[in-house]
């Protein structure tokens, strides 16, 4: 079998089409060896969608996964956020600190979980330019991410990755499950067919939950408000869609192929020292809360 | 008699308030109390993060059980973050939204799908 070349994977529709093509070339593989290049550019954060792709494609150990050409500076930081120490290679010390690492977590690893978000990002120096509450925000949107794919996804795993860019004042946190999606998830607990394109929509709107006899649907609308103040991004794929909020603008695509499970990654602005007010605290008297 | 104190802080075991099966565990303790028909002081100190999905199972599934007005003469809370706050008013105002009508979200899926058809 020829080797794979994933090539120039950005954070973006391209990128996701790239490895979405390959999971969908490889899942039903069987007793197959199959060798991986990476060249160009790999977004470091992508790691937790490569890693939950690998593991499916495995198909618990009846196919190799090899890689047989990775690029120096990917290897380097693919070695320094933990990924490659997956698949044989020795990890090497993040001197810069621009790495979050990559982890391969059970549900059950919840506790672990915050205790690598705090030592990993919450404890870090290199935000000077940020307020104690965008801190305490871009912590607690993670979390609520978290906890929405171990809730929703029926995922053994869930893949987690980031990384800095500094100079740029920039952070990428990724999430992905290799569970059932947006769109199957609607079906089996709301008894409704749906586009994966509309079942992100839906979900996007606050308030709209597919659990049974607890509201909820509010993670989702608040991390929005607040990307949205931050001026930061969101995109989720899941299915064949991939959904981007930028700049103010939402919007959906198709994908190529078909992902099962979800994706959902956040930029984050980190020299962004505003003081928040989101919807509710403008509006509403909050000691007034029953 | 005064209110009766539940420290979530206690019931969960740590001061990440993250999942909502910890929620559960504070919610049977808030309905045991409101069955009695006494008062609840909810004591968030020493707690650091919370989450919407911990509240909704927490607090929010109260008011499919309870009406709103004795919830409101019941509950109390103290040393909550101003963000926890924030959160907890949603949690609050959805919950009271979501019991009020539980056949909306099979409705909102059809407006999804309705808009489409428009197209």
């Amino acid at each position: 079998m020829p080797s794979d070349k994933l090539s120039n994977i950005h954070n973006d529709l391209d990128g996701y089409n790239k490895l979405i093509r390959f999971y969908e070339e490889h899942k039903d593989d069987i007793f197959e060896n199959i060798e991986i290049e990476l060249t160009t550019w790999f977004d470091a954060n992508l790691s937790a969608v490569l890693g939950a792709i690998l593991d499916t494609i495995k198909n618990d150990g009846l196919n190799g996964i090899k890689f047989i050409n990775i690029q120096n500076n990917i290897q380097t930081i693919l070695q320094k956020n933990g990924f490659l120490s997956f698949y044989g290679y020795d990890k090497i010390h993040d001197t810069f600190n621009t790495t979050l690492q990559y982890k391969k977590l059970k549900p059950t690893d919840s506790r672990y979980f915050n205790q690598y978000l705090e030592d990993d990002l919450l404890n870090r120096k290199e935000f000077p330019n940020m307020s104690d509450v965008v801190h305490e925000r871009i912590s607690e949107s993670i979390q609520e991410m978290f906890v929405n794919a171990r809730m929703h996804s029926e995922s053994e795993f869930i893949y987690t990755c980031g990384q800095f860019f500094p100079s740029e004042h920039r952070l990428n946190f990724t999430i992905v499950d290799s569970g059932i999606g947006f769109a199957k998830r609607i079906e089996k607990n709301l008894g409704q067919t749906i586009s994966s394109s509309d079942a992100i929509r839906w979900a996007m709107i606050e308030g709209h939950t597919t659990k049974q006899g607890v509201s909820g649907g509010l993670g989702l609308a608040i991390l929005k408000e607040f990307i949205t103040l931050n001026k930061g991004k969101i995109q989720i794929v899941s299915g064949d869609a991939f959904y981007e909020l930028s700049d103010n603008t939402e919007k959906i695509q198709k994908l190529n192929n078909y992902f099962d499970g979800s994706v959902i990654s956040m930029t984050f602005k980190t020299d962004d020292n505003k003081t928040y007010k989101l919807a509710s605290e403008a509006q509403e008297n909050i000691n007034d809360i029953f | 008699m005064d209110a009766v104190k539940i420290d979530i802080f206690s019931i969960v075991g740590q001061k990440d308030c993250t999942l909502p099966e910890d929620g559960d565990k504070v919610f049977n303790a808030l309905q045991r109390v409101l069955k009695e028909n006494k008062k609840v002081l909810i004591s968030f100190k020493n707690v650091e993060k919370l989450t919407t999905a911990f509240l909704n199972n927490a607090i929010g599934k109260l008011y499919k059980e309870f009406d709103e007005e004795k919830i409101k003469q019941s509950l109390s809370v103290e040393e909550i973050s101003d963000s926890g706050k924030v959160r907890l008013k949603r949690v609050v105002t959805n919950a009271k939204n979501y019991f009020k009508n539980p056949d909306k979200m099979r409705e909102s899926i059809k407006e999804i799908l309705g808009e489409d058809d428009g197209e």
